[in-house]
């Protein structure tokens, strides 16, 4: 039995101190939990955790911007970097709840993709959602648009569908043929917001709800649905990893969407919080996350780490990015709680 | 003073408030406090009231001709107001606020707010912000900001119930694509309606039989009613998931009898909804009846019975008044749980069986626009009040029409 010395201890204790005068920092981090964390720690907290004395301290939240406010608003705060949807940066932004980051920690902002790169928030991923179907259960009929989606005639089954107004209203004007580019012209006027419930009212009793990704790829699983409208990657995860005959419709259209880093104001590791947006905003660092996920990166240069074959994957590759279009950020912060609550008298009628 | 308590005079009443207090504080620190801060925000104007409280003073000073933007002096106003408000961060709230009333406005505010604060702006005001942001020209804004000044705004209790002020102030319904609170409540009231009436049906004969019982079999009996109040929430209600999908333990039977060809959709629907709350909710109401059922002697059915009335007859005059106080309580405890339920109609229902809760936590969640969300709590809050005074009065009439 080994006896352990108090007084060896203690000293080895003081040196440990001494020797690393930067105290080593817990860094609490939220992220959206289940694969998408999981890709995160292996592809880019654990190198970070190898290269520096910090730890980091995983939570997952559903992205609810009211937690942030509501922990700055008591000084209770708990979270030092969430991951956030675009529209919430914004917001949290413009109300302070989140840290103003210079070209100093994110590098310069011409090596960013449109759209990755906020006041307070550095992307963490880009994410599209697109049109998505089971090659065994549509009879050989493959789908190739969204109006496909909406023709039950052409390829008879349920539908999957996102079960609120955002992201699911663009997918419904597609449907009416409106080109991915042009959807916010039509959706900013009322008749174009009619026209997106007419769609949506012409298969409404083949619409199976969904609303969070693992019900929607349970769902397409299953056989409940033919097709689906989901995030690409856990589209490709499946298919990857479970060996699902399942294809993604790139050339039907899809909208593409930024979640970003955000430091919460007055966090209790603000600045270890910040130095690690510094280290995550290198490209190499930032590639390790979409070598494992099929999202895209903010800046350009992170492609030059990611493998070819996984690059085809992502929203940004060439071949698919002809038929994306960005995800109207403004346009949603501003509309939203009108349009979700149409969205949800609609869905009681 | 409770004689029960067997205390007496000034000693035991201090007593009793001694062994009351530390719930007292508790219940008054961790709920009742917090609980009517939030639903005070269901009234609270300050983001347009104060926030913008110059402005709304210049226009009701020198209000504009019709048609048209104001003059100088409410620019200056709006100038001053936004830049003081960006040096707190209250300008994006400003914005929040007079987006929520007129669709469209966030970002006018929050820009200018930050040229204001920068001082981009020199007087005349006028013409510098609208060359800035010429949106600012459209009257109805500056309606708007008008008709939304004061420290307390009705706007969201309007609003939860389907209601708006028009540009002259009287109250009138919204349009009928932006209605959704009154079919809500009315959804939520229903489903508890329901819900409470087929737990008080399942729960008679099951007390009954409880009661019935001899002892043994009773308390097995009643360990079974209550095994489900011992397990979390959340596994009651999934396990409906997997009993009731499509390839699930209830379609495969439905299919091997061939009562149907087919699965069925069962799962995500209403009736999926009412299964699980009556499961979960079903206990509380079989506990209040037997405490009530057990008090009252079998001895009284068995008498009515034995001078002739048949067994409904019986029951119903004899038995059933005497078990009412519990199915009454049972009831109420039943409802009062049923009208607040969110995470089984999120799990089990479709999205048209959302209740009102839900609404509360996308607004807190989602929107945080807290005010309406506060004014969904005070709804439900008034209704579970004025049933609860409904009920009282109902007993206090019940008695006094009965000779004592």
């Amino acid at each position: 039995m080994i006896r352990i010395k108090p007084r060896l201890v203690a000293l080895t204790a003081i040196a440990a101190a001494l020797a690393v005068p930067a105290q080593a920092a817990k860094i609490t981090v939220v992220g959206w939990g289940g694969t998408w964390d999981q890709a995160y720690k292996e592809g880019v907290w654990d190198v970070y955790e190898a290269e520096t004395d910090n730890t980091i301290v995983m939570e997952e939240w559903a992205g609810e911007l009211a937690k942030v406010r509501a922990q700055v608003q008591s000084g209770n705060i708990t979270y030092d970097l969430v991951a956030a949807e675009a529209p919430s940066v914004e917001i949290g932004c413009a109300e302070g709840l989140f840290v103003p980051l210079s070209e100093e920690i994110t590098g310069p902002a011409d090596s960013y993709l449109p759209g990755t790169l906020h006041e307070c928030g550095v992307a963490s991923d880009t994410w599209a959602t697109v049109l998505a179907y089971d090659k065994d259960a549509v009879g050989g009929v493959e789908p190739t648009s969204w109006a496909d989606y909406f023709d039950i005639e052409k390829i008879p089954g349920k539908r999957g569908m996102l079960a609120q107004a955002q992201y699911t209203l663009e997918n419904a004007l597609m449907g009416d043929g409106v080109p991915a580019a042009e959807v916010y012209d039509v959706l900013s006027t009322p008749e174009g917001v009619d026209r997106a419930f007419a769609m949506l009212d012409s298969i409404r009793d083949h619409i199976v709800w969904w609303n969070t990704t693992t019900q929607a790829v349970q769902n397409l699983s299953s056989g409940e649905v033919v097709m689906t409208d989901q995030y690409n990657a856990r589209i490709t995860n499946e298919i990857q990893n479970e060996g699902k005959n399942w294809d993604i419709v790139w050339e039907a259209g899809f909208f593409y969407g930024t979640d970003m880093w955000a430091v919460v104001s007055g966090a209790p590791n603000e600045e270890a919080a910040i130095e690690l947006v510094k280290w995550f905003s290198e490209p190499e660092h930032q590639a390790g996350f979409s070598k494992l996920y099929a999202y895209g990166t903010g800046r350009r240069e992170a492609a030059d780490f990611i493998p070819a074959e996984q690059l085809g994957h992502l929203p940004s590759s060439p071949e698919h990015a002809e038929f994306g279009a960005e995800y109207d950020t403004d346009f949603w912060v501003e509309n939203k709680e009108s349009l979700e609550a149409r969205f949800k008298a609609w869905l009681g009628q | 003073m409770t004689p029960a308590f067997g205390a007496s005079g000034r000693g035991g009443e201090r007593l009793l408030a001694l062994l009351v207090l530390p719930a007292l504080i508790f219940v008054l620190a961790v709920f009742v406090v917090p609980v009517a801060r939030f639903l005070t925000l269901s009234v609270d104007n300050a983001e347009l009231g104060q926030g913008l409280s110059h402005t709304v003073a210049a226009l009701a000073a020198d209000p504009p001709a019709e048609g048209e933007a104001p003059g100088e002096a409410v620019f200056a106003a709006l100038v001053a107001d936004l830049a003081a408000a960006r040096e707190v961060r209250q300008d994006a709230l400003i914005a929040q606020a007079l987006n929520q009333r007129m669709v469209g406005t966030r970002f006018l505010v929050i820009k200018t707010a930050r040229d204001a604060a920068r001082g981009d702006f020199t007087a005349p005001f006028r013409p510098a912000v609208l060359e800035a942001h010429p949106d600012w020209q459209d009257p109805a804004i500056w309606r708007t900001i008008a008709a939304h000044g004061g420290k307390l705004t009705d706007y969201h209790l309007l609003a939860a119930l389907d209601l708006r002020r028009d540009a002259a102030g009287a109250i009138v319904q919204a349009p009928p694509e932006a209605t959704l609170f009154r079919q809500l409540l009315g959804r939520t009231i229903w489903i508890s309606v329901v819900v409470t009436a087929v737990c008080a049906l399942l729960a008679l004969p099951l007390a009954s039989a409880i009661t019935a019982a001899p002892p043994g079999w009773s308390r097995v009996l009643f360990a079974l009613v209550l095994f489900p109040l011992w397990s979390s929430l959340l596994v009651r209600t999934v396990i409906w998931i997997i009993v009731l999908q499509r390839n699930g333990p209830v379609n495969a039977a439905l299919v091997a009898t061939g009562l149907t060809d087919a699965p069925i959709t069962l799962i995500y629907t209403r009736f999926s909804l009412y299964l699980a709350m009556i499961q979960v909710l079903l206990p509380l109401m079989v506990l209040s009846v037997v405490s009530v059922m057990r008090r009252v002697p079998p001895s009284y059915m068995k008498a009515a019975l034995s001078l002739g009335a048949p067994w409904f007859t019986a029951w119903r005059t004899v038995q059933l008044p005497l078990i009412l106080p519990g199915l009454m309580a049972g009831s109420a405890i039943v409802f009062v749980f049923a009208i607040g339920y969110y995470v089984t109609p999120l799990l089990v229902g479709g999205p048209g069986d959302q209740m009102i809760s839900s609404m509360i936590a996308f607004y807190t969640n989602q929107t945080l626009n807290w005010g309406l969300a506060a004014a969904l709590s005070v709804q439900v809050l008034t209704l579970l009040v004025a049933m609860t005074l409904t009920g009282l009065a109902l007993r206090a009439l019940a008695r006094r029409g009965v000779p004592a």
